[in-house]
């Protein structure tokens, strides 16, 4: 490598569009395992989003099932980069969501794990809570998908072919 | 610059604002198509979970038991509902610490136990144990037989992320105590009491139990449940 081309490479719009592919295959993980850890027992994932509170058994049942589904098909646009921005703007829409959630449950002093990655529930007697590492970990995502949504184009997607297609 | 010059430029700047449109427009297609797949996904999720709720079969209760609630031991005036699932170690730490007294306040006349037996812990094993188990203990009911099965199945507790124990295994316990080698194998194979498992279940999470072992005296948690706490919430109701 020429040392021209390879000051070129180390400039920000030269790194920038690797690290939205390090992001985006980042945050393809997490929604295949969350969806992956919660897709074989859809019922006890209505139980998990029961166990908040906020809404309605029949409600919860519904979005228990739905959600593991929406987070694998999340995970799958991610990891092959098709409407990169579109994924992230509903990965940033869902982490918002369950950053609330369980922050509401802290908050109103529920003592339950948060079913992020499958269980969930009420904690075991004994079991205290880790409320501020499950949104401290929940924040490192939303970052992940923020930079996305601010630069969505990124090097190995399928939108990078499709623009080079035109 | 020449007028071809302005010309060819101005041209240009045509051609790069239509790819621009182009592109602007291609993206905005694939980003609601991407949408509309997401909630695609979210209704193939919720078409599973129903279709598996109804392949389960007709949903019938056990003897001493109700379409939402587990069997009742005892006749007394206060009420103890105990949620447990058959796999959950807490519950058989609880019943082995809490287990004689429980039995005692139901000999004594004072009390009548809900055993809800649920099934929440199904991922816990890799054969859903906790169905199967409830499903057995229900089975053991219908014989007359479920205090003591129940006690049997904690004593012989299988760990966590095991296969639990198998069917045959289930009735071989059945027939140990005494139950009905023909009826008792049958209601367990057939999975006869599993919706009703699902229905016990669902029913304890809609009232807010979301833990095993959780326990209620008259409709009151007893946040730590213990024989001492038990007993003093029974003799205080």
């Amino acid at each position: 490598m020429s040392v021209t081309t390879l000051t070129r490479s180390l400039t920000w719009p030269g790194i920038r569009p690797w690290l939205g592919t390090l992001a985006r295959l980042g945050l393809a993980a997490v929604w295949l395992f969350a969806g992956g850890a919660k897709v074989g027992d859809l019922g006890g994932s209505g139980r998990a989003v029961n166990a908040y509170q906020v809404m309605p058994f029949e409600v919860a049942k519904v979005i228990g099932a739905a959600l593991p589904f929406v987070e694998i098909a999340l995970g799958v646009l991610l990891v092959v980069g098709l409407a990169t921005r579109a994924a992230a703007a509903v990965s940033s829409l869902l982490l918002l969501v369950f950053i609330a959630g369980i922050s509401s449950a802290w908050a109103r002093g529920l003592s339950i794990d948060c079913g992020c990655f499958g269980s969930g529930g009420q904690l075991a007697a004994g079991q205290s809570p880790s409320y501020a590492p499950e949104i401290a970990r929940d924040i490192g995502f939303l970052v992940l998908a923020a930079f996305l949504l601010v630069w969505p184009r990124t090097r190995l997607s399928v939108d990078r072919w499709l623009e080079s297609t035109t | 610059m020449s007028k071809r010059h302005e010309r060819k430029s101005a041209a240009k700047v045509v051609r790069k604002q239509l790819a621009a449109e182009r592109r602007r427009k291609r993206t905005m297609w694939v980003s609601i198509a991407a949408v509309a797949v997401l909630v695609i996904a979210g209704l193939i999720g919720w078409g599973v979970y129903q279709s598996q709720r109804s392949n389960s079969g007709p949903l019938v209760a056990p003897a001493s038991a109700t379409t939402t609630t587990g069997e009742t031991v005892g006749t007394g005036p206060v009420q103890i509902q105990i949620y447990e699932d058959f796999i959950c170690p807490f519950c058989k730490q609880f019943e082995d610490n809490a287990g004689p007294a429980i039995n005692n306040l139901v000999s004594q006349g004072k009390v009548t136990v809900t055993y809800n037996t649920v099934a929440f812990l199904d991922p816990a094993s890799t054969t859903q144990y906790s169905t199967r188990s409830a499903a057995a203990a229900a089975c053991a009911a219908d014989g007359g037989k479920f205090k003591p099965y129940h006690d049997a199945l904690y004593a012989q507790q299988p760990a966590e992320g095991t296969a639990g124990l198998s069917d045959s295994q289930l009735i071989s316990i059945g027939t140990g105590l005494g139950l009905d080698q023909g009826s008792f194998s049958q209601c367990v194979n057939s999975g006869r009491y599993e919706p009703w498992v699902g229905s016990v279940t669902d029913a304890a999470a809609k009232a807010g139990v979301t833990g095993t072992p959780t326990v209620k005296v008259n409709n009151q948690v007893i946040p730590n449940p213990t024989a001492d706490t038990v007993v003093a919430a029974v003799n205080a109701a």
